[in-house]
């Protein structure tokens, strides 16, 4: 066997494992949901078919359409308010502010423990009966006692959650405006613009594909949101469905009233949700994501 | 590559998965190295019930040399749904507790198997209608290893401390529902008469069964109207809108954190076995324990016990039956098991184990014994488990006991919903 045909198979060697994840792990559940997603399937049974009956079942479900709800609602509202945050402290850290090895980590940690569990518990203790939010307002005369027991107030706390865990988005913006040229901002100056038309008409034209990227990456994210729901809500999605993530329903559909033919439907219409959106994203790009070689 | 060859990472590699199938292949066959037998023993609870049966199984473990058990705990929720994915891969602990909702879903899963035919577990203690009581479709498959009953517990030393009369022990609802709502109006410590727990099934079950309904009828419906239903929460509705139970923002959603309630109310509706885990928390109070009010025309034979059940899994293999039954049979016919667990599963199931235990009982322990030997002393009608299909019934209780204490639901809507979700789910699962 000659030398390149020996790698060739010593690499195939080593994404085996790889591959064994991927058919394993991801592509035959994958299958196996969207067979499922046909069939009435209470996980202690054998599945039968039931054709779209699954499907058409959701145009009735009031629990599905909350749940479709409260998703949009969590994904229009917290995406654009993180991101927007997240560029805020990138341009404020690229300032060559000292430290900032140190401001760039400590702001990234809530990225890393924003999703846990032990987050979660915390935010029930922040925005709880007689927690840290509901005493400093008291000290205004405002009692809105749990927050989390507040059906109007209750998803707003998640969509708190959601823009503090701003570090990652921040980063890759970070990154982003390390590779602006800096001879675009002084021949800005030159020819007279201020700091905001610098950054109106350099900066952001300029940050617009991280931005795409960061807008793709926190959609998809945000549409998948269970943990947060979970732990604060109790897994029950409460009070009144306000926190009723379409995940967590799936996961209520599936492993607590054990009806894995409805979740399965649940999740793949969720996957086309998401794939739906993304089109449009990418579609819509056309017309404000500049590349700089258009 | 250097140092390891193509020859030699294949051989690598070969090494590797023969090694891991090895290892596998002598996992998981029920014997230890020693020739032994090892036991799958699944539970739930809280923290203190982990460590009380974790140590109880050693004991049992130390007793029957050669026995060794292997604990699966979790809590509630999560051990259901654990069950149900071990169920689904046919891998389901050899003993393993059942969960009220679950009874005759897993019956009908055929994940029991039957007990009577166990020489090492001795029911010879039980009577024939005891025995008859406990059989899942004609078969005695599940074996009861407690008995509870709805109570109201109240807080002896917060009622001293407000100088509250409490209403005699034959009071209706409509008595202690006036008693709560006077309390919380006017108590020294600003406490509050309940926690809000309109969702609590075995008081609702009492309420039902005092109207002449039930919970479930013998062939797998619901066995209550929207009307009781609807009754039932008006009750609560009542009460909340008087301020005497807990607003949901105050007790932190439906379902209340005893550890954050108990310090701020003087009673609660529940189950007497409750006592046992939630008085250790408050060590300086002294509960004590009511049998539930009982309306003025309540029908005869309203009276009732829960059993909470445990079974040998069907797929145990053959050699491991003789040690589960020795297993199943400590859990419920020895007071050494009782010493150790306590009574947080309820009173014990053998008359005998029962006696003992009241004859030396102190405290806690006392309350929870007499409670429910007044009880197994009452007329009964029969009682039914919970239909397949209604797993989650508790869950969609508690959604429509929220939305209705947040003024989003009326009662009558809350009812109609409820028994609307019931019944879809006893259809797909029929």
């Amino acid at each position: 066997m000659s030398r390149p045909h020996r790698q060739g198979a010593a690499a195939h060697v080593f994404l085996i494992p790889w591959w064994l994840g991927l058919v394993l792990v991801t592509a035959v559940p994958m299958l196996a949901s969207l067979y499922l997603a046909f069939t009435d399937y209470n996980i202690l049974s054998t599945p039968e078919f039931n054709g779209l009956a699954n499907f058409e079942r959701m145009f009735q479900d009031g629990y599905f359409w909350a749940a479709v709800r409260v998703t949009l609602v969590y994904v229009a509202i917290s995406i654009p308010l993180q991101l927007g945050f997240a560029l805020l402290l990138a341009l404020i850290l690229d300032r060559g502010l000292r430290g900032l090895a140190f401001y760039r980590s400590a702001f990234y940690l809530p990225s890393l423990l924003g999703t846990s569990v032990a987050v979660a518990i915390l935010w029930r203790q922040i925005f709880g009966d007689d927690g840290l939010v509901d005493r400093a307002l008291s000290v205004f005369g405002l009692e809105l006692g749990s927050w989390l027991q507040n059906p109007s107030l209750s998803l707003s706390t998640l969509i708190v959650l959601n823009v503090w865990t701003f570090g990652s988005p921040m980063v890759i913006f970070l990154a982003g405006l390390r590779q602006i040229p800096e001879e675009l901002y002084e021949a800005a100056k030159v020819d007279g613009a201020g700091v905001v038309r610098q950054f109106t008409r350099v900066t952001i034209p300029l940050l617009t594909p991280i931005i795409f990227f960061n807008l793709i990456l926190q959609t998809i994210g945000a549409f998948q949101t269970f943990t947060q729901a979970h732990v604060v809500s109790g897994g029950t999605g409460g009070p009144a469905n306000s926190t009723l993530f379409y995940t967590l329903y799936i996961y209520q559909q599936g492993f607590t009233n054990f009806d894995m033919g409805y979740a399965s439907a649940l999740a793949w219409v969720l996957m086309a949700a998401i794939g739906l959106v993304t089109a449009v994203h990418f579609v819509l790009s056309k017309y404000w994501v500049f590349y700089g070689d258009d | 590559m250097s140092g390891l060859d193509r020859r030699g990472f294949l051989k690598l590699a070969a090494a590797g998965a023969l090694g891991a199938g090895l290892t596998a292949c002598g996992a998981g066959d029920g014997s230890d190295s020693g020739g032994g037998t090892s036991l799958r023993y699944a539970w739930w609870g809280n923290n203190i019930r982990q460590q009380n049966y974790t140590k109880a199984l050693k004991e049992f473990a130390a007793k029957n040399p050669g026995v060794q058990v292997e604990p699966e705990f979790a809590d509630y929720a999560a051990f259901q749904e654990r069950m149900t994915t071990q169920m689904a891969a046919r891998d389901v602990a050899d003993i393993f507790w059942i969960a009220s909702p679950q009874v005759l879903t897993y019956h009908k899963s055929k994940i029991y198997r039957r007990l009577d035919d166990i020489p090492t577990l001795n029911l010879a203690d039980y009577s024939k209608q005891d025995l008859e009581s406990f059989k899942i479709g004609g078969e005695l498959n599940t074996m009861p290893f407690g008995v509870f009953v709805p109570v109201i517990r109240y807080n002896e030393t917060f009622a001293e401390e407000d100088a509250a009369e409490l209403p005699p022990a034959d009071a209706d609802w409509d008595a202690w529902a006036a008693f709560l709502v006077d309390y919380a109006k006017d108590n020294p410590n600003k406490r509050i008469g309940m926690p809000y727990e309109a969702d609590a099934d075995l008081p609702f079950e009492s309420w039902l069964r005092q109207r002449g309904e039930q919970l479930w009828t013998q062939d797998g419906k619901a066995g209550f109207t929207a009307d009781s239903l609807a009754a039932w929460f008006d009750w609560w509705d009542r009460l909340q809108k008087a301020g005497a139970v807990m607003s949901l923002s105050e007790q932190e959603g439906i379902g209340p954190d005893w550890a954050v309630v108990g310090k701020k109310v003087l009673a609660k509706v529940g189950n007497s076995n409750h006592l046992i885990d939630d008085a250790r928390m408050f060590p300086d109070h002294t509960f004590r324990l009511r049998g539930m009010p009982v309306a003025k025309d309540a029908q005869a034979g309203h009276a009732f016990l829960y059993y909470p059940r445990m079974a040998i899994y069907q797929g145990i293999d053959d050699e491991k039956v003789e040690a589960a039954g020795k297993l199943v049979g400590y859990n419920t016919n020895d007071p050494a098991m009782i010493a150790t667990v306590g009574l947080t599963m309820g009173a014990p199931v053998n008359p005998k184990v029962f006696q003992q235990a009241l004859d030396s009982a102190t405290g806690d322990a006392k309350e929870t014994l007499t409670v429910v030997q007044a009880g197994r002393e009452a007329e009964r009608r029969p009682r039914f488990e919970a239909p397949p299909g209604t797993n989650t019934w508790r869950t969609a209780m508690g959604r429509a006991a929220e939305e209705i204490a947040l003024g989003r639901l009326r009662t009558t809507d809350g009812a109609r919903r409820l028994l609307e979700e019931i019944g879809a789910g006893i259809t797909r699962a029929a």
